[in-house]
């Protein structure tokens, strides 16, 4: 890449890195290969956030991400966690509606907990 | 959005407050100035086709302020403040005619290209390529996994029978371009390679066929 594609992809880079052409030029390299490395974890990252969204708002119903997902895969509602963290967000009756699909299919996992006098007899 | 609407909310009830009591003009003109920048929308509501009653002369200050405002905003000859029962219908029904044209208040997950898109009538998304597909094409997606409306959701397992998404295709152009730099230290590797992904513009134009599939009703919402 000759200077001045250096140069414009350098802008707003710190000190001599926008401004001197072999500084710039390692910069703009670094700066290449992590966009090459973070298009590929970039995938990753909204995942993660997604399914935080979508956990936060079933716990909002008394529902774990976990359990509200098996309900869903049980009940072959084929939504992605995109669009699940969307509508938890933006259209929380929606939303609702169905968690309580979920939970009507899955009801969870629920240990029975023993009293105290019980786990002794 | 919240804001304006519940400004245009205020005015209204203010506008019916300085009517009905004619001799607290003078603290509703506080009122009705505070929400002047608003009260706009009343006015022009008072000249939309609504049967109009000939109001009670106010020689308040309030509709001296109001007058005042209205010839600035509104050339028109129109009578003094529309009384109350007309006033909150044609304000909620621009909203609401607003809000048909633009959104509709339906929307639709649809899957194209195995990604989904929550989708609205009257905007655009942009996807992968649909070969043969050329500009002002007529589309129907018929993989909808879901259908909301404002008091009614249909959830598809997978998909809602029989719904369709109807677009008309807008562009068949490029995505923007990005750099694809591979590089391998102390080993003299650098391959530098531009990428322009095919997408497709395509406009939304209507949800149709969902009514028929079982639905859960949603609760009353109150318009923020």
């Amino acid at each position: 890449m000759n200077k001045d594609k250096i140069f414009k992809l350098a802008k707003g880079f710190r000190g001599r890195a926008k401004n001197c052409i072999r500084i710039a030029r390692e910069r703009v390299e670094k700066a290449l290969q992590y966009s090459y490395r973070d298009r590929r974890n970039k995938k990753r990252d909204m995942r993660s956030l997604w399914i935080e969204r979508i956990n936060a708002g079933t716990r909002l119903h008394g529902v774990n991400y976990g359990n509200f997902m098996h309900g869903l895969m049980k009940e072959n509602i084929q939504l992605n966690r995109k669009v699940l963290s969307e509508l938890s967000m933006h259209e929380p009756y929606s939303f609702k509606a169905l968690v309580d699909i979920s939970r009507n299919a899955f009801p969870g996992n629920k240990v029975p907990k023993k009293e105290g006098l019980s786990t002794v007899l | 959005m919240a804001s304006s609407m519940c400004a245009a909310a205020l005015s209204p009830s203010s506008a019916a407050a300085i009517l009905s009591l004619p001799n607290r003009g003078l603290t509703l003109a506080l009122l009705h100035r505070k929400a002047r920048p608003f009260s706009f929308s009343v006015d022009r509501s008072s000249t939309s086709p609504a049967p109009l009653l000939s109001a009670p002369p106010l020689v308040s200050p309030s509709t001296l302020f109001s007058r005042k405002w209205k010839l600035s905003a509104a050339p028109e000859e129109s009578p003094e403040e529309p009384e109350e029962p007309s006033v909150p219908e044609p304000v909620e029904a621009q909203i609401a005619a607003a809000a048909t044209a633009k959104g509709e208040d339906v929307f639709a997950v649809v899957m194209i290209g195995s990604r989904q898109y929550i989708v609205f009538p009257g905007r655009f998304i942009y996807t992968q390529r649909l070969k043969g597909a050329n500009v002002d094409d007529k589309i129907i997606l018929n993989k909808v996994l879901l259908v909301g409306t404002r008091t009614k959701t249909y959830i598809g397992q997978p998909v809602v029978t029989n719904a369709a998404v109807h677009a008309v295709v807008e562009e068949q152009g490029l995505d923007k371009k990005v750099i694809v730099f591979k590089f391998k230290k102390k080993k003299n590797y650098r391959r530098t390679i531009g990428h322009r992904q095919p997408r497709t513009r395509i406009r939304i134009t209507g949800i149709t066929g969902y009514e028929d599939f079982p639905f859960e009703t949603l609760p009353e919402m109150v318009p923020a």
